[in-house]
Parts: structure tokens; sequence; C-alpha cells
């Protein structure tokens, strides 16, 4: 199929993203956010959705990738599939619901049918149809990977293999999924879906940001506090041994684990219904298991969309340049004691109902700040200088407080940007 | 009235103990008043009279801000419960939000904290409630009625529709039980904070 080679689509780019400063544009002009559509989100690998949503052949979701209507399916030989979500015909959106099943997709236009293999099996009244090779109308189709049980994709013509673009983030992915009894890590139905009116880069900016937890969940903590509880967030920022790393292709790893000796649960306010289940584990001496309730106190954010917070996975979705949707999908621990789950669902509202709101407050307030044409710089200087291999390959280290993160995951960005890989749908 | 089932247990405590079982009752309860809301006959005309003024104050307090005085009027066993479509369940599913006395207690306090940005300024709303029905329910009466919130907050503007079930008990007609559905939930808005 076509190759989209992107250099010709050039803006004058250079110079946005420095080392210790970047310019509003690449937060404010729809031109920027349109590159990055397909220089980042469609050159990228991103995370699509998981194994366990599309157990049985025929069982599909759909989501976007950099604007793009995609359809996760699975196979009739068990294969998972990222296709995309539109008709060879006319291009007509072939799959309207969130998720369902379907032995065949039909175009609701003209019939055309497709396997959920991509291809195409049938087309109304065939004999006046010019067409004599139906492999050639097969649905546009995304490279695939899977690690663990999550399923990423890409449009990129040469994509750099799955586990590489991982690199050192496998070792804080395999934690996350290893805490899981058996490693059996599942994702619950629905998700929540927030919107902010803000570019979907505010966050990235927020996701390995270890300050601002002091400052905008103030309330957050002071709920902790009214009940003696000191949440994981009420940590100083200046002295706690929480780590944080800047990784390779923009990943990044805030460790929140050294900074709560007394381990993820004591870091919770009683949630609704919590007794009774607490107790029930106790009493089945099975006690060790409650931290699993919360999450793994590993934020991992994988660029450009995937985010590991709490036992959340919190999906970036580009809207416009001004507006993004996160979606907050559930994970669940389907070989634990069934009140794991129980409880995870009411520590998942927690942060939702009292973190979440003063973030999304955050994005709004920053977009508005940064429509400011006379003040053009952001600073993201705290930290610096990046103390080993900053420019290399290397993790970099540092205390919760530095910006490394930030430069790192958009100085990635900027390469993309600025030498853009060729896509392609196979 | 279709009951939904709570879902089986599974992993290596199938045995389900007493404690859970006790915690599924009440979510099974609470996705029964919703999945059966549409089966349910012509509503009694003297008990949606009775509902109608209580539903009405609520929505004015909650308008008012006066979210201390709406605190009151809950039992002692209450939730509510803000699930993410119709046909949730809470023991399942995600919800917006699921509060029993304790949380929303919490909730209240969290509204007043200077430092809770997401309502710092605070939403003013209009809760338009309209199609009040009730029947008869142990100890008082269920009642479901539609509901406009319209919203502004920081120079913006959002309108959301849905409807509400309420279970209220007593004499003074407590809430026990409220459910609030929100289609829009389902496709993503903004900041919502401010639905109670």
């Amino acid at each position: 199929m076509t190759v989209i080679n992107s250099d010709t689509a050039t803006a004058d780019f250079e110079g946005l993203v420095q080392p210790h400063r970047v310019h509003r544009r690449i937060y404010t002009d729809p031109a920027i956010f349109e590159m990055e559509m397909t220089r980042v989100f469609a050159a990228s690998w991103c995370y699509v959705g998981h194994e366990s949503e599309i157990p049985a052949p025929g069982d599909y979701r759909t989501t976007t990738l950099g604007l793009r209507p995609v359809l996760m399916t699975r196979a009739r030989d068990g294969a998972v599939n990222v296709l995309l979500n539109r008709c060879t015909h006319r291009g007509t959106v072939l799959a309207a619901e969130a998720s369902g099943c379907a032995k065949r997709f039909v175009c609701p236009y003209h019939g055309w049918t497709f396997a959920p293999d991509g291809q195409l099996v049938a087309i109304p009244f065939p004999a006046d149809h010019a067409v004599e090779d139906r492999s050639t109308l097969s649905l546009g189709r995304l490279a695939t990977a899977s690690y663990r049980g999550f399923v990423f994709a890409t449009l990129n013509a040469e994509p750099e293999p799955l586990d590489c673009w991982l690199g050192e983030a496998r070792e804080a992915f395999d934690t996350i999924v290893d805490r899981h009894p058996g490693g059996d890590i599942g994702v619950m139905g629905s998700p929540h879906l927030l919107e902010f009116v803000g570019n979907w880069k505010l966050s990235w900016d927020n996701a390995a940001d270890g300050l601002h937890a002091t400052f905008a969940h103030e309330s957050y903590n002071t709920l902790g506090e009214m009940v003696d509880t000191e949440t994981v967030l009420a940590r100083d920022p200046g002295s706690t041994p929480m780590v944080s790393k800047a990784l390779r292709n923009g990943h990044m790893v805030v460790d929140q684990r050294p900074g709560i000796p007394q381990g993820p649960w004591a870091t919770m306010r009683r949630v609704p219904f919590r007794e009774p289940l607490e107790t029930a584990l106790v009493d089945a001496g099975e006690e060790s298991l409650l931290d699993l309730a919360t999450g793994s106190m590993i934020n991992l954010s994988l660029f450009p969309n995937l985010l590991f917070v709490g036992n959340q996975l919190l999906v970036i979705e580009p809207v416009a340049v001004d507006r993004t949707r996160l979606q907050l999908w559930l994970t669940s621990a389907p070989s634990a004691p069934s009140e794991i789950d129980l409880l995870r669902l009411r520590v998942d509202e927690d942060f939702v109902n009292f973190g979440t709101p003063d973030d999304l407050d955050m994005f709004e307030r920053v977009q508005r700040g940064l429509s400011i044409p006379e003040m053009e710089w952001i600073d993201m200087s705290r930290g610096l200088p990046d103390s080993d291999a900053a420019d290399g390959d290397a993790t970099i280290y540092g205390p919760i407080t530095s910006e490394a993160p930030q430069r790192r995951y958009l100085a990635h960005y900027a390469k993309l940007m600025t030498t853009p890989a060729a896509t392609r749908a196979r | 009235m279709t009951v939904a089932a709570a879902r089986p247990p599974d992993g290596p405590s199938a045995e389900m103990s007493a404690a859970q079982a006790a915690v599924l009752a009440r979510y099974d309860e609470m996705a029964a008043l919703l999945v059966g809301m549409d089966d349910r006959p012509r509503a009694d005309p003297g008990l949606t009279a009775e509902a109608a003024p209580a539903l009405l104050h609520e929505a004015r307090l909650l308008d008012a801000g006066r979210f201390e005085d709406w605190l009151e009027g809950w039992t002692s066993d209450a939730v509510l419960w803000l699930p993410l479509s119709a046909r949730a369940h809470p023991g399942t599913d995600q919800s917006l939000l699921l509060d029993d006395r304790r949380r929303l207690a919490e909730r209240v306090d969290w509204r007043r904290e200077p430092s809770a940005w997401g309502q710092h300024p605070p939403s003013r709303t209009t809760r338009v409630v309209g199609s009040i029905e009730a029947w008869p329910a142990a100890n008082g009466l269920v009642a479901r009625s539609t509901l406009l919130i319209d919203e502004h907050r920081h120079g913006r503007h959002q309108a959301l529709a849905g409807y509400q079930i309420h279970e209220l008990v007593g004499d003074d007609l407590h809430r026990r039980t409220k459910i609030l559905v929100v289609p829009a939930l389902g496709t993503g808005v903004r900041n919502p904070s401010f639905l109670l």
C-alpha cells in the first residue's frame, strides 16, 4: 500500500525543543499536532489493548491510533490482528461499537464483507465488479506485537522489534505483571473516559513529575491526614528515596517503592466496603496479598500512549491540539482471591475522584496560559545537568524532583518530529 | 424484576467468604434496581407525589452548594453510585464513584478543601428534575427521575443529562441508595467532579 514519506511535510520545528526549555507552539500549533499524529503516533509502537479483552475468535475492540480508527480482533486461528477500521471500498468505518463479537465485518454502506483477519471475503453482486484479486482489498493492517499480553501496533514501515523498543522499560513492565499471582493480569470491561481542554503532552509532562504531588495533590494528601494516613503522594519530594528514571525511546519510570517501606496498602485510606473484604483475607492468612489491591507503586510510562498508574492503564488519546481523551482501564488479578478485584474497584475510584480532577484542572490551566503568544517558553531545567549519559541510550536516574524524564521524552519526541519515519498500512 | 447475578468468584478462594457475600449482596441489590427499572409498571401516584419534594429538595441543596445539609439526608448504610453505563455491576465494572456514608463525608470535606483545584473555583450547577415516578419498597419507596445538569466553570459550560434512581426510606425519606446514570460518562466528559 501507499508509503507516506513525511520528509516533505516540514514545519519550522527546529529549536522548539531545547535541553532546558520548550516552546509553547508544540502545545498550541494545529499544524504541529497534525504532524504528530503521523510522525509520533503512527510511527511509534502504540498500545492498542489487552489480549484478555478479546478471548474468543471474532471478539473485537475499537480505539484510535493517532486519530485513525483501528480495530483489534481475534481471528479464527486465534491470532490477534490490529486493522484500520475502514472499508476498502468507500472508506466507511466498519465497526461502530466500542467492542463486540463478529464472525464477519459487513460494511453497512454497500455490504463488503471482511473476515476478522481483515481479508475481503465477499462483495455483493460480484458479477459486475471489476476487482479480480480480492487480496489487494484486505483491510489495512498494522504491524502488531504483544508483550505479556499487552498488544501494541504501529504503521511504521520498518519498526524496531517491540522488545527492543521497550528496552529497559521491560524491567518495570515485568515487575508490574509478575506481582499478579501466576503473572496473570486482566483488564476489566469499560474504561473511564475523561477529556480535558489541553494538549496530549500535558499528561506526559505530568506522568513522571514527582514534584506536582506536593502542590497539585495537596487536597488528596489532606484527606489522608484527616484519617492519619500518609498517602504515597504526601512524601517530602526533596528527601524521599523514590527514584525517577528517564529511559530510551521516551519511556519513563517513577519507582515509589523505596519511599514507602511499609508497603502500598498502608498508603490507602479506608475505601468503601474495605473492612469486610480485608478481614476475610486476613482470616484466610492472605494478608500479604492486600498490597495487590493497590498499585505496584511503579509509574511506568511507555511513550507515546500508555501509562501504568496504580492498577490502572491510562491510555492517552489525542483528539485535537487542545483536546485530549484519557482512557482509564482497570487491571484485574484473575488468579488472586476475588476479594482483591472487589477492593481494586473501590481503590480505583479513590484517586479518580480526589486526585485526577486536580490534575485535569492543572492541564486546562496550563493550556490557557500557553495561549499567550508573548510568553513563548516553558522551563524544563530542574535537575540539570543530567549527570550520566544524557546523550546516549543509557537510563538517567534522578530524584523525583528532577525534570530529566520530561527532557528525555521531549528529546525523543523532537527526534521523531525532525527525522520522520515512513509509515504505511500493510 | 430481573436480578443481576454477581460474578461467580474465581481464583484460589473459590468458596466465597461470608464477608464477601454480604458485600456482593448489597452490590447485587443495587445492580437489580438499575437493571430492573425499565420493567416496572406504571408508577404509584401517591408515592410519586410523596417522592417529588424530597428529590427537588436534594437538587436545590446540591445547586446551592449546601453539601453538609445534603449529607444529613442519608442513612448510615447509604450508597451513592455513579456507574459508567446502565448495564454495569458494582462488583465487576469500574464506576465513576461508589460512596458509602464515610466516603460521602470525605467528598464533602474534599469539596471544602481550598486546594481541591478541580472544584476551586466551584462548578455552578442548575439541576432540572423531571419525569418523577415512584413505587413501593421495603420501608419506603423507590423513585426514578430524569435529570438535566447544566454546569458552568472557568468560563466554560457543559450540559449533561441522565436519570437517577433513589431508594428513600423511613418517615424522613432518607436516601439509602442513589444511582445516577449519565450516558455521557461512557463517551468522555470534562472534569466530572461536580456530579453527585
